[in-house]
């Protein structure tokens, strides 16, 4: 029907961007509008420390959401996210209490991030393990070696200069909120303004296309699960200097956060589709519900009701924009 | 109910010429197009009725009204001399109106018996009698000469077996009025013949048949009447004996047939590449050399080792033995990025499965192989990328309304333009075209024809796979005849008879 493809097309351009603006427009708007809401209904919202405080909750969440999106959009999963950030506490917090210093216990930290990401794809590249699974076996592991290290037991930090960091503040941003900033500019320019992103985008359309054009498949999947592996590795020095612990388990079921904030933001899970800003946008608003909630002292089981409902109602209304093309 | 009452009382005592299925004024608007225009038809009882039009011209749209799939605009549609309706799929398998996909619909999960049963299962005490309906289905596969096991899953059959088990369980189930959309797209030629048996079987027993497709050869060979639409309206109906090839394309293009195939003499220069005895999976002790300006034909049925041989070539699938020789030096190619290094282009057969990523913007996927030379320094400029997708856009006349938009909201002809114009700009030296123009109407195909000749002009080689012996006998200057993974005959410009041809192809 070229006739009907091109008839259409002199609608078609102007309804996209609308809908498309709509999606990210409205998650600011939503974000917006529990800001005013909570600012009317609580003295205590709008205020510098409890804005700090989101700023500093919604951080770790928006990271690993960063890093998950990467792997989504490869029409991936990965589900182990939660798992790293607790083991790379352990990681780091063993290194800063055996003396280590502190510049190198991090880098060290990442670098066993970075191996993870690269088992993840070795397993779905050269094993042929799908995504899920290889991702729900390291989850499982990787706190199992955890608490082996540990014997189950939590690792107190004593070094202040390294969880003084969480604390801290730099032009009156709180230093955690930096990171974010550190990890997306980079994402942005990566997946938005690289070839690298254009290819991200390629496999996670039609592998075997991406493949014919030339693109490394593999070495595309790699990077994904490495840069995932990355953030969460990242997160998790953020973590253990925020709690001043290394313990395995304290990010449990962080995954299905990152992942719930990837979804909220627009990226499907059918791949190809996704953005950097979404996710980050997505985490906040997350934040942002458990911040409120504990504020007007809702019943902190209610974060959960609602958040499962704007997932539904977000993605339906991505699903209509979809429709609509 | 009323409506299909009416229909076997009128069919107990109806001639052969009486209609089954009139179209009066049929009309359909979508919003801003006009996709059909007042047609009159009319389909008579146990008739091969042939539609045949350019992509675009409306015979995806009349088989959505014919089945129900989508309103009427306006008109009526009167079966067996009564007025129905028709606004459901339901209604319409209710009267025995039925169709046969291109790409099959079926669920591949499921063994062919499941499948054959699907939604019309046999039970008892509401368990499903799976011995029952195996037997069951491998008698009706057995009557039909299909010679296919009823009871293995869907998917271990290749895509030509299931489309004849969709055929089947269409024809089972009180069909009146069958209709095939290019059934045989992705069929191979035994499996077509075995289509078209049971075609004429079904057409005995009193279906009418409506037989949609590009492949002239196989309108002339089932069709009783045939049909052209062009731009949505009805062109004219005629008598298969009374009308050739070159009034039904003159009829759906405006255009004659010598327009078609458009070879320019072009002079050879050096050899590109040469393959000296390769072998891999699939193909065996293959030997040719391209020349620049040269089309090197690759003809032979589905599954005869081209398309193996070719991805081979292009470092898809390793090489098992042999030498490739490129521009006079010994090289070997690991994989696609040293293919596409050495200035080599492949346009893989499948643009879904292969050539496209569909749901990403028409530009994403021309540049897709350039990518590298569209960076500056970390980041892409987003002007040359802007300008070189715009570039191929215009040059090939895709149909879209920008380079933003999804691959797959493109006509197939236009998509298989993405697929060959992604390499124009590439700088490559020898394309491989994987059957550039299936699905594709006559126009496009006039269009990409023309493409081939300026690529040659341009000091470039050719490989061109075809099972369409037209294309390949029209247009190439030297071609290969494949079976079963050898290279069996080589032949030059129109040296030999289609017969010939068909016949080495065959192995008869």
């Amino acid at each position: 029907m070229s006739q009907k493809t091109t008839t259409q097309g002199e609608i078609a351009p102007r309804r996209k961007l609308n809908f498309n603006n709509l999606l990210s427009l409205s998650l600011v708007a939503v974000l917006l509008l529990m800001f005013i809401l909570l600012s009317i209904a609580t003295t205590t919202f709008a205020t510098p420390g409890n804005i700090s405080n989101l700023a500093r909750q919604g951080a770790m969440i928006a990271i690993l959401a960063v890093g998950e999106t990467f792997v989504i959009i490869t029409a991936g999963i990965d589900l182990s996210v939660g798992a790293i950030v607790g083991f790379t506490t352990v990681i780091v917090s063993l290194l800063i209490e055996g003396g280590v210093p502190v510049p190198i216990a991090i880098t060290i930290t990442l670098l066993v991030g970075v191996a993870i990401g690269a088992f993840h794809g070795f397993g779905i590249v050269r094993m042929g393990l799908p995504p899920f699974i290889i991702t729900l076996a390291t989850l499982t592991a990787l706190q199992g070696v955890g608490l082996l290290i540990t014997n189950g037991s939590t690792i107190n930090i004593t070094n202040d200069d390294f969880t003084g960091f969480s604390r801290g503040e730099f032009l009156g941003i709180p230093n955690l909120f930096w990171i974010v900033i550190v990890v997306a500019v980079p994402a942005v320019i990566y997946l938005h303004f690289s070839k690298y992103g254009r290819y991200l985008y390629a496999v996670g359309s039609n592998p075997e296309a991406a493949r014919l054009s030339g693109v490394n498949v593999r070495g595309v999947i790699y990077t994904a699960y490495i840069l995932s592996a990355l953030c969460a590795a990242v997160v998790g020095v953020m973590l253990a200097s925020r709690t001043g612990t290394g313990n395995a388990t304290q990010a449990n079921g962080w995954e299905l956060q990152a992942i719930a904030s990837s979804v909220i933001g627009g990226t499907s899970l059918f791949g190809a589709v996704g953005t950097v800003w979404g996710p980050l946008l997505g985490a906040f608003i997350l934040a942002t519900i458990r911040n409120g909630a504990n504020l007007l002292n809702v019943n902190s089981f209610w974060q959960y009701i609602i958040t499962g409902g704007l997932i539904i109602i977000i993605v339906y209304f991505d699903q209509l924009r979809r429709r609509k093309r | 109910m009323n409506a299909l009452n009416v229909a076997e009382a009128a069919g107990g005592i109806a001639p052969s010429s009486v209609p089954i299925l009139e179209l009066r004024k049929l009309d359909k608007r979508f919003t801003g197009t006009h996709a059909l225009k007042s047609v009159d038809l009319s389909f008579r009882r146990g008739e091969i009725h042939a539609i045949v039009g350019e992509n675009g011209a409306g015979k995806s749209t009349l088989i959505k009204l014919l089945t129900g799939v989508h309103p009427r605009t306006s008109g009526e549609l009167v079966w067996l001399g009564a007025t129905v309706p028709l606004s459901t799929p339901h209604e319409a398998i209710a009267l025995g109106i039925n169709a046969v996909h291109q790409e099959v619909v079926l669920c591949p999960h499921l063994t062919v018996a499941a499948n054959m049963f699907l939604g019309d299962e046999e039970v008892r005490y509401g368990l499903l009698k799976n011995r029952q309906m195996v037997a069951d289905a491998q008698k009706v596969l057995d009557e039909l000469g299909f010679n296919l096991p009823a009871g293995v899953l869907l998917s271990d059959l290749t895509i030509g077996q299931q489309q004849l088990i969709a055929t089947a369980r269409a024809a089972t189930r009180g069909t009146k009025f069958l209709i095939f959309d290019e059934p045989t797209a992705y069929l191979t030629r035994q499996e077509a013949a075995q289509l078209f048996a049971l075609i004429r079987r079904l057409k005995a027993e009193g279906v009418t048949i409506v037989y949609i497709s590009h492949r002239m050869e196989e309108v002339f060979e089932l069709a009783d009447r045939v049909s052209v639409l062009r731009d949505g309206q009805l062109v004219g109906t005629r008598d298969i004996d009374a009308t050739d090839e070159n009034e039904l394309i003159a009829m759906m293009i405006n255009r004659s047939i010598e327009q078609v195939y458009h070879k320019d003499t072009i002079p050879l220069g050096a050899t590109l590449i040469e393959a000296k005895n390769l072998s891999g999976e699939g193909f065996e002790d293959i030997s040719l050399s391209v020349r620049a300006g040269e089309i090197v034909g690759l003809y032979g049925l589905i599954g005869a080792g081209r398309s193996e041989f070719v991805t081979s070539l292009f470092g898809r699938h390793p090489i098992k033995s042999g030498e490739v020789v490129w521009e006079g030096r010994p090289v070997r190619i690991r994989n696609e990025r040293d293919a596409i290094n050495l200035g080599i282009a492949l346009a893989p057969e499948s643009r879904r499965d292969q050539g496209l990523c569909l749901n990403l913007g028409v530009g994403h996927n021309i540049n897709l192989p350039v990518y590298d030379r569209l960076t500056k320094g970390v980041t892409i400029s987003a002007r040359m990328e802007k300008e070189h997708a715009d570039r191929q856009i215009q040059d090939l006349r895709i149909k879209t309304q920008s380079r933003n938009a999804l691959a797959l909201s493109l006509s197939g002809g236009n998509q298989q333009k993405i697929v060959i114009g992604k390499w124009l700009n590439h700088g490559a030296k020898l394309f491989i075209f994987d059957e550039p123009t299936v699905g594709v109407d006559v126009g496009t195909k006039a269009e990409i024809y023309r493409l081939f000749s300026a690529l040659l002009a341009k000091g470039a080689g050719i490989i061109l796979i075809s099972s369409y012996l037209p294309e390949v006998y029209e247009l190439a200057d030297q071609f290969h005849v494949f079976r079963a993974g050898r290279q069996v005959a080589t032949h030059g410009f129109k040296a030999v008879s289609h017969e010939q041809i068909l016949s080495e192809a065959i192995g008869v």
